[in-house]
């Protein structure tokens, strides 16, 4: 592809954050691909699962039916009627996804979550902050959703990002083509590799896939790009993998790879986001013991800091 | 999860739970003199005044230089003089606790309202005994009636400039428009040049003085009549704090005598015998320049008031021969020179700087005083100026919790890693220190003003955010602080504002619902900023002809070398080879860049509200037009890197410049453009109705050169980069920003948070902002401070370049505090 080919390739984002100080080295900017292959069922970011762009809806914003009524004039579908509090609710059955309602709205509260844009405007969005990472050393994160769900846009970012320049990093499931991931890792300063379970009919229950494209991905990658820094991370799910058995199959796994790993613990910070887009939160009422984690992240200390 | 509160946080939790302060084991003796009087409500001593007004009374008629050195000599032999129990360092003003002083000179004609008042005032309230009280109403204000600066200079604006500046015909209250400074704050504020007292000693000065005078040529009217008077006033006030220090030595000595404690009583003698020595001789000890300093710049705060006082200067510069002479000698240690700065600390934080006008109170929330120590920077020649006196400043501000003095560290290109590392530590602490200034933006904009590269290599913080350059700067008056907010609101309304009805008060632009291209509403706005900048203007022309007629200072002007090479007070006007530098004030920029992007974009470019629907919801606060008021919040706004607004900004700063470009050379001076609001975006924010940024009517302007509250949507490398995109950098003709930052103690967790911190501090550097600082706080402390002030009475929080105690302050500026965005880890 020629540089502007690359510049014009188009896909979904669902956010630019700025400020990233936890996904990899320095100050970043992570750019969110929409659109994922699994479906875990803790995932944190749900808007993040369907490709298409969506209707999410936060009632805290809306401003009451009796102030504004924009959102119900543009609606065809009787989709928006009266909740509680006189703010708008959404009959999601109803609703057609036309997304009318969320270029009426002027007070945020009904928004979409997901846009096409094209890599030039992205990487425009990233290079903002260049003196940052200049000085800390840290780049664009690509993240999800999974990136290379989307992999001729992914790839794309990637190589606009290094012809200018900047650092990268992509946070990825794994469960991916093949081909796309080496590609891309040839344009990656960092990859961070998600093994969430060594039990793949248990993965298939959590996350609706199997492991063992993830675990060959990983090798894979392991093997083609041995000085790549590859941070495996695995999230902490109570009920899933908070046993020490879990983590220590993983652990076993790592072991012969030349990986870092970190353990994420389970947090419910997404849980709003699904009713936001009309979901139940799969997970319901669960927490992590604190300790509990605590004596997980020892079995992690097992695998070091293996490369430099 | 770990971290989730700052050490600040946790040593205050602790307190709660009845635990001792971590450090004040290593700490004793100023631990308990700062329970002493920590929490305590200023008292007002009324000596100072009181023996200065009998002198003036008495030599009506001579140079005002001499009088006023007069003055001082009266107020050393006869004010009383106090040892602090436990302190290693003496010298204060008034009695013990914390208190403030009066200068009647300056604003005598408050004082009468003032001393009913400050014991209920909202903002910084003061206490006064009966008999003090009745002392100042009989003795004190009598006297000054119709003789001082304020009262001189209301009578002295045009009509024109009185309108914008004053509510009433007295010029009691300000009408927060263009607001004049000058009169409760009597000059810019200042720092002395320590080093040369340290080094020469007030006998050296003296001398000085006295071999000028022998020099002069005994026929020559100019000899005679300016310059003779001018030296004689050096030699009485160089006698002055000699005698005035000599009388502590006395009194250490006589404490001695009946101390039956053998350890302070060697303490009180080797006091006695350090008083005796300095500030007269030249210091030869750590102890002795400490000492040395402080007789200096407390004498100076009895001199006169010198707005938000006189600053510390380059303390890890000017000290450290004396530490290392000592450390080396193994006659002092660490600890020991600590413990004397905590000292001197503590003596500081006793001192209030006094407001008796409304005005001034307002604008100096939470007894606001600004005797900031510079840290770090460069040495004259150039080169890093780190030593290890700069780490125990540091050390200093995280092991003890108080908020004076200020500190302030100076950043450049080629600051060592372990210092930015310090700098980084000491503000995850989470009380607000230090601030951070500028190196790589402040000393070639010094330079391209006139100074020599070593001045400007040397240059001390000095109050909130101003650097100074001891003996090149001279002295300008504070300059208007003026509200362009209003001005945008005069645009709305063809010349009037909300509060005021019916009153003209701006240019007659026409009515805006005409307008029909975003270029005219420009145009209109241009008018009304430039009225606001040619009142400001006026009003500094003014004060510049008046000031030196009420205002000398024979001791700060011994210590200048200009005014001892010309024989000239520091007040003068215009010194030769003398840089005036002069600054005006914006207030309220991202409400007002935040407003006229939302009537660009929606009135003019997407035409989803008529310029009628934006006036009626902003002339009824909203009120029933919530969703006009979203729409309008849907603009972009300054503090997100996004050049929509940031042009805008950029367009604003430099209608500022260009005209401080053109006029400032008429007033003799530099008068640039600052963003440095101190705590007044509050009082202003009181005078404006609702405005189409979404703010509500009467609440709080957005402060300095930061975002308006929550409008900062994009992170802190947003904000900075916002301050980029808005200034001119091609013109010399701007003076200091001032930026906020808060931040939660998650968002810099560990040794990554601290690396983190540093590049971001390291990138600040890179983009020559001049001043950023920092709150590490989580917002939920700040809301239980509010609900529960005797808990969190030692909470300390960044205002406006100072940290104070959070429960010192007004709710409404509890409110601003707690509203400013919080940046998060993402």
């Amino acid at each position: 592809m020629t540089p502007q080919a690359i510049q014009n390739t188009t896909g979904t984002v669902f956010n630019i954050q700025k400020y990233s100080v936890h996904d990899g080295p320095g100050i970043r900017t992570v750019v969110f691909l929409k659109g994922c292959p699994l479906s875990c069922h803790w995932c944190s970011n749900p808007e993040s699962q369907s490709f298409a762009p969506q209707l999410a809806y936060n009632a805290n914003k809306c401003i009451t039916l009796s102030q504004c009524v924009r959102c119900g004039e543009i609606c065809t579908a009787g989709a928006i009627t009266r909740g509680e509090d006189d703010t708008v609710a959404i009959d999601w059955e109803a609703c057609t996804k036309c997304l009318a309602c969320t270029g009426a709205c002027p007070a945020g509260a009904l928004i979409t979550y997901g846009t096409t844009e094209t890599v030039a405007d992205v990487i425009d969005q990233v290079e903002k902050d260049a003196s940052f990472y200049a000085r800390s050393g840290g780049g664009l994160t690509l993240g999800g959703g999974e990136p290379l769900a989307q992999p001729t846009f992914a790839l794309a970012l990637l190589k606009e990002s290094k012809r200018r320049y900047i650092k990268t990093a992509m946070e990825t499931c794994g469960h991916v083509d093949r081909e796309a991931l080496l590609t891309a890792c040839r344009s990656l300063n960092m990859l961070m590799f998600d093994i969430k379970c060594m039990d793949t009919s248990r993965h298939k229950a959590f996350t609706g896939v199997g492991n063992e494209t993830i675990l060959a991905n990983l090798t894979a990658v392991v093997e083609a790009f041995p000085k790549l820094p590859i941070r495996v991370r695995t999230p902490v799910i109570p009920g899933f993998n908070d046993t020490p058995e879990e983590i220590q199959a993983i652990v076993d796994f790592l072991k012969r790879l030349p990986v870092e790993y970190e353990l994420l613990p389970y947090h419910r910070l997404g849980s709003q986001k699904y009713t936001s887009i009309g979901r139940d939160y799969p997970l319901g009422d669960i927490s992590l013991d604190n300790d509990k984690f605590l004596a997980l992240r020892e079995i992690s200390k097992q695998i070091g800091i293996a490369k430099k | 999860m770990s971290c989730c509160v700052s050490p600040h946080e946790q040593r205050l939790l602790d307190k709660i739970e009845g635990k001792e302060d971590i450090y004040r084991a290593s700490h004793p003796r100023v631990f308990k003199i700062l329970e002493t009087f920590d929490g305590m409500r200023p008292i007002i001593d009324v000596e100072r005044a009181q023996y200065f007004t009998e002198s003036m009374k008495e030599t009506e008629g001579e140079m005002l230089c001499l009088r006023w050195a007069k003055a001082l000599k009266h107020i050393a032999e006869n004010i009383t003089v106090y040892i602090d129990e436990d302190n290693l360092i003496c010298g204060r003003g008034g009695v013990k606790g914390r208190y403030g002083l009066l200068y009647p000179e300056l604003d005598g004609d408050f004082l009468g309202v003032a001393i009913e008042d400050l014991p209920n005032r909202t903002e910084s309230p003061f206490s006064i005994s009966e008999a003090d009280a009745r002392i100042v109403v009989e003795d004190i204000a009598p006297y000054w009636k119709g003789k001082t600066y304020h009262e001189a200079l209301n009578a002295a604006f045009p009509k024109e400039v009185h309108k914008l500046s004053y509510d009433d015909p007295e010029g009691l209250n300000s009408r927060f428009i263009v607001n004049e400074t000058s009169s409760f704050r009597s000059s810019i504020q200042w720092v002395h040049d320590y080093e040369k007292i340290l080094k020469r000693g007030f006998g050296g000065i003296k001398k000085e003085a006295q071999e000028k005078l022998d020099a002069l040529d005994p026929l020559s009217p100019i000899d005679n009549v300016e310059k003779k008077p001018f030296l004689d006033a050096i030699v009485i006030v160089c006698d002055a704090i000699i005698t005035w220090a000599r009388r502590h030595a006395v009194l250490a000595r006589h404490e001695a005598e009946t101390c039956t404690d053998a350890v302070r009583k060697a303490e009180l003698l080797k006091m006695a015998d350090v008083c005796e020595r300095v500030p007269e001789h030249p210091a030869r000890t750590f102890h002795e320049a400490v000492q040395s300093q402080w007789f200096t710049q407390m004498f100076s705060r009895i001199e006169q008031k010198t707005g938000t006082i006189v600053s510390n200067g380059r303390m890890d510069q000017y000290l450290y021969p004396y530490y290392k002479a000592e450390i080396e000698a193994g006659t002092l240690n660490d600890d020991e020179a600590l413990e004397l700065l905590e000292c001197l600390w503590v003596g500081m934080a006793q001192f209030i700087d006094l407001y008796v006008s409304p005005t001034g109170g307002a604008f100096n929330e939470g007894y606001a005083h600004w005797e900031a120590v510079t840290i770090g920077g460069q040495t004259p020649e150039g080169r890093d100026a780190t030593n290890e006196l700069t780490y125990l400043f540091m050390k200093s501000k995280r092991e003890f919790p108080l908020h004076y003095p200020d500190l302030a560290a100076r950043i450049h290109s080629r600051s060592p890693e372990r210092y930015l590392a310090e700098v980084a530590e000491t503000i995850k602490d989470g009380s607000g220190f230090p601030k951070l200034i500028n190196d790589e933006e402040v000393v070639p904009l010094y330079v391209s003003k006139g100074a020599t590269f070593e001045e400007a290599y040397d240059y001390a913080v000095s109050g909130c955010t101003e650097a100074r350059m001891p003996n090149r700067d001279t002295y300008t008056s504070g300059g208007a602080y003026i509200n362009f907010v209003a001005a945008f609101e005069m645009v709305l309304n063809n010349g009037k504002m909300l509060k005021h009805g019916d009153e003209e008060l701006g240019v007659k632009t026409g009515d805006p619902r005409e307008f029909k291209t975003w270029e005219e509403f420009w145009d209109a706005y241009e008018k009304q900023h430039t009225l606001f900048l040619k009142t400001a203007f006026h009003q500094q022309y003014v004060i510049n002809n008046l000031r030196a007629r009420h205002f000398a200072q024979p001791m700060g002007s011994a210590m200048h070398d200009l005014c001892m090479k010309h024989c000239l007070d520091l007040h003068t006007p215009q010194i030769p080879e003398g840089i005036n530098m002069g600054y005006f004030e914006h207030m309220g920029l991202g409400t007002l860049v935040d407003s006229l992007a939302a009537v660009k974009k929606l009135v003019f470019e997407e035409k989803k509200l008529t310029m009628d629907e934006v006036i009626g919801a902003c002339t009824c606060n909203f009120e029933g037009k919530e969703d006009v008021r979203q729409l309008l919040m849907t603009a972009p706004c300054y503090g997100n890197d996004d050049a929509y607004a940031d042009d805008i900004a950029c367009k604003v700063d430099s209608l500022n410049v260009l005209f401080g470009q053109k006029y400032a050379k008429e007033l003799g001076m530099h008068n640039d453009i600052r963003y440095v609001p101190f705590t007044s975006h509050v009082p202003f924010g009181k005078v404006v109705g609702a405005t189409p940024n979404g703010r509500y009517a009467w609440t709080a302007l957005s402060d300095g050169s930061s975002a308006s509250h929550g409008a900062d949507k994009t992170g802190p490398t947003s904000v900075l980069l916002s301050n980029y995109n808005s200034k001119n950098y091609g013109h010399r003709d701007r003076a200091a920003r001032m930026l906020n930052l808060k931040f939660t103690p998650k968002c810099l967790e560990g040794e990554e948070g601290t690396d983190k911190m540093i590049a971001f501090i390291r990138t600040f550097c890179d983009l020559k902002l001049w001043h950023v600082q920092f709150n590490v706080i989580n917002k939920s402390t700040l809301i239980a401070a509010q609900k529960d002030p005797e808990k969190y009475r030692s909470l300390i929080v960044r205002i406006a370049g100072y940290s104070a105690y959070f429960v010192d302050l007004s709710p409404d500026l509890q409110n601003d505090l707690i509203a400013r965005t919080e940046h998060e880890a993402m």
